[in-house]
């Protein structure tokens, strides 16, 4: 059923339409959460006003932390004392979707910016699958069964592997996405509230058999998964090695400092 | 009224708590309190997707205030006419919120 998806999805949106873009390439450059939120959003905003091609980046993190969806209370989804204790930094994204708990060598993480003509005719949920074609691709290449699962998962048989989420705003379309590779499922419990039942959706198997799905399926490294995917991408779509332009990084060292670092941003839904 | 130990003015509201998993999409969370039989200090929250993103300010909105008693329609009616047509639920309905609603109330108090 998931393939059929994935299938329907390929004839909506043709690879041709993909490679019509200039897609750039930002490799990781770790930064806290707050300034890799800002850097999605700084990027958003330059595809929005022309002044950026279509871009990938690949994610850089720096600390442990948890990253709240867009319409998440904190009190609900968090043990905030925990996180606290554990020096695990809460973070608000401006996208809906569930908490996600990111560690720097354990998550693998991504977005896509585009013209929002890139989606044109479909519907959210097509573009969702979409925009995750190329890493689903990319991982069977590697040997994982991975599939597309609706609304916004990238699953094995094995569980969940990646999440993603979307906001659209001044005629582009952000999307990120997260692939649990490694994790602390100990602390993970810890500092996120969830039920044990929860964990499986988590990227986590059993409680006996902590590895996520990705790992089980996989022994590569995950700079050598994420060079992987990139390569993918760059075969698939076309892309050019790029940096954020001083104004780019101006406008998202704003965004952190005024936004996304801010108390009130994070506590938006206490 | 404010002389009553019931309702002074400083005293906090028990809060109520409720939240509903729309089969095969996103879970929605309802935090309220109840006050003179309406709902109050609404909090709509969960993993869903709600474009564009603002919406949230004028879907909570719409259910503060309703009689605490309010059915899953009235709710959702509610709902939909407060946000407009503009605007895309994904993983979750104004319904979802509604049914959300009406466990907080039935559930009552937050332990």
């Amino acid at each position: 059923m998931t393939d059929s998806v994935a299938d329907n999805k390929q004839t909506i949106l043709s690879p041709a339409r993909w490679r019509a873009l200039d897609w750039r390439f930002l490799p990781a450059v770790p930064a806290s959460p707050a300034m890799n939120m800002a850097r999605d959003t700084a990027i958003l905003d330059a595809v929005a006003a022309g002044t950026r091609p279509a871009t990938l980046r690949i994610w850089g993190w720096d600390r442990t932390s948890v990253v709240l969806g867009r319409f998440q209370s904190v009190r609900n989804e968090v043990d905030a004392d925990a996180a606290a204790a554990h020096d695990v930094t809460l973070v608000r994204r401006i996208t809906g979707g569930g908490a996600m708990f990111v560690q720097p060598t354990g998550a693998i993480t991504y977005s896509l910016v585009a013209p929002e003509s890139l989606v044109a005719g479909m519907s959210y949920a097509e573009s969702y699958a979409a925009f995750d074609l190329w890493a689903v691709e990319g991982l069977r290449g590697l040997g994982v069964q991975a599939a597309y699962v609706p609304l916004n998962d990238i699953a094995s048989p094995a569980g969940k592997i990646g999440g993603a989420a979307q906001a659209r705003r001044g005629g582009a379309v952000l999307h990120h996405t997260t692939i649990a590779c490694e994790l602390d499922t100990d602390l993970m419990a810890q500092v996120l509230r969830i039920g044990r039942e929860k964990l499986s959706d988590k990227g986590i198997t059993s409680a006996a058999k902590r590895v996520s799905p990705l790992r089980q399926q996989t022994d590569l490294p995950r700079d050598a998964i994420i060079a992987h995917l990139v390569a993918h991408f760059r075969d698939r779509y076309g892309l050019t090695d790029d940096v954020l332009t001083p104004a780019e990084d101006a406008a998202a060292n704003h965004a952190a400092e005024t936004q996304f670092a801010t108390r009130a941003w994070t506590y938006l839904l206490p | 009224m404010s002389g009553s130990p019931h309702s002074s003015p400083h005293a906090i509201p028990p809060f109520m708590h409720g939240a509903y998993k729309t089969p095969g999409g996103k879970m929605v969370v309802v935090d309220c309190a109840a006050r003179d039989g309406r709902l109050v200090e609404v909090v709509v929250s969960g993993d869903f997707f709600l474009y564009p993103e603002d919406a949230l300010v004028a879907l909570t909105a719409a259910v503060e205030g309703l009689p605490v008693n309010a059915a899953v329609e009235t709710i959702a009616a509610a709902i939909t006419r407060a946000v407009g047509n503009d605007v895309t639920f994904l993983g979750f309905s104004p319904e979802a919120v509604g049914i959300a609603v009406t466990r907080a109330v039935a559930e009552g108090v937050e332990h």
